[in-house]
């Protein structure tokens, strides 16, 4: 631990990062770029962004395949006709009221969100129909 | 009104630790990450204004978690919507006045506040201090080869690139994040410049997590605030900051993610590694650039 300052200018210690400015999302400063490495950095870019895509595929394939997933998990609680197998061993079924309990809460946070979104959605809706009584045409 | 502390340092340098074990102080209030002087006003938050590189919705999170627990009592999806409408009657204010407001409003506490992102610009540093011109400035430095490695392991180096941190070699550009620990470091130190000797510490992130009641005490006698046995003892839990757990799914974030899942603290010894050996994210067997390894020495590494 130590108080900072030294006996060099205030405030002019040299940078040695290649691009300039603020960050990407807002205003990098190029200009000290080669055309080619702009190039580069657009290519490098463009990768992440495909990486960035194809995990959220990945991940949203999972949640749609949920339901698919549930059924599977669900059969082996079940026989032929429909009663519990006589022999199922008592850690698969704990396992598997584990699992179901994971899932519903999942579901439950789907919902949550999904309800958010609708009380969004009818809040705009309702401020667009008050303007629309309110405007003189009507 | 209680002038409010800032932790300066790059992403995954221990602050969220720090920034909460220091919340917890009876007589602080630990603030997620607000990200208010990344903007001038409190609307830009909501401005995107480049397409480069996606969403950036994460960074109103913490701003939102903070006015509904301090003025709802509670982070629930209402109290959160609630510090819509807050923000909203607010967009057109300054992101100073905003903060003002906020830090009046949890007075006496002492306001506690990290945003890794303050570092991205000497311009933002100086707004701060423009808005508190009594702040208190804590720099939190790690060691170059620990907080690249962290940064690199977080979402494949996001924030490295976020912040240009590129580096070209003659067939392509890769992610460096040492430009990135070397030139906020340098934000930092060229802004600490302009402010009172006083009004500043310097503390190395491995000596907290080894020695930590005694830095967490210095600090304290710093800050003025008590330092008593009882006093450390609740800062040693950071887990029980109303932020330190992921929020309502309308905020969830407004802190780092890898805290947000396990925020316990257990004081352990760092291994500190060497200055001149290859690094583990460079495929090519370079490692830390003359000027890294020169502030690193500086840093006492």
């Amino acid at each position: 631990m130590s108080d900072s300052g030294d006996a060099r200018k205030e405030g002019s210690r040299p940078k040695i990062g290649p691009v300039d400015g603020d960050p990407v999302t807002t205003h990098p400063d190029l200009e000290k770029l080669s055309s080619y490495q702009r190039g580069l950095r657009e290519a490098l870019l463009r990768e992440f962004k495909a990486r960035k895509v194809k995990k959220f595929v990945e991940k949203q394939v999972k949640y749609i395949n949920a339901n698919r997933q549930v059924a599977e998990e669900i059969k082996i609680l079940f026989d032929e006709n429909g009663q519990p197998p006589a022999n199922a061993p008592m850690e698969d079924i704990i396992a598997e009221r584990r699992q179901l309990e994971y899932q519903i809460k999942w579901f439950e946070a789907m919902v949550l969100e999904l309800q958010t979104r609708l009380l969004r959605v009818r809040e705009i809706e309702a401020l667009a129909l008050d303007v629309l009584d309110h405007s003189p045409e009507a | 009104m209680a002038a409010p502390v800032f932790l300066l340092a790059p992403p995954r340098s221990y602050t969220s630790l720090m920034n909460a074990m220091l919340g917890q102080h009876p007589e602080a209030f630990g603030l997620p990450e607000l990200c208010l002087f990344n903007v001038e006003t409190l609307g830009q938050l909501w401005i995107r204004d480049s397409d480069e590189m996606g969403g950036d919705a994460k960074t109103r999170h913490g701003l939102l978690r903070a006015v509904a627990e301090i003025y709802a009592g509670e982070q629930t999806m209402q109290s959160v919507r609630m510090a819509e409408h807050w923000c909203a009657a607010r967009q057109n204010h300054s992101a100073a006045s905003i903060y003002q407001e906020l830090v009046a409003k949890i007075d006496p506490l002492v306001a506690v506040e990290k945003s890794p992102a303050y570092t991205i610009d000497v311009k933002r540093m100086r707004a701060i201090y423009r808005a508190f011109p009594d702040a208190r400035f804590l720099h939190l430095t790690r060691h170059p080869v620990g907080q690249c490695k962290s940064v690199m392991s977080l979402y494949e180096g996001t924030w490295a690139l976020f912040v240009n941190s590129i580096e070209f070699l003659a067939d392509r550009a890769i992610v460096e994040p040492q430009y990135a620990w070397h030139d906020f470091n340098i934000n930092i130190l060229n802004f600490l410049d302009s402010v009172p000797l006083e009004q500043q510490m310097r503390v190395r992130g491995e000596d907290m997590m080894s020695d930590t009641q005694e830095y967490l005490g210095r600090i304290c006698r710093w800050l003025r605030l008590r330092d008593d046995a009882d006093a450390i003892e609740q800062m040693m839990h950071p887990e029980r900051s109303p932020f330190a757990c992921f929020g309502p799914l309308d905020a969830l974030f407004g802190n780092d993610p890898n805290f947000l899942s396990g925020p316990t603290f257990r004081p352990h010894k760092v291994k500190v590694p060497p200055l001149d050996k290859p690094v583990s994210w460079r495929e090519d067997g370079a490692g830390l650039k003359p000027e890294v390894v020169a502030l690193a020495r500086e840093f006492g590494y």
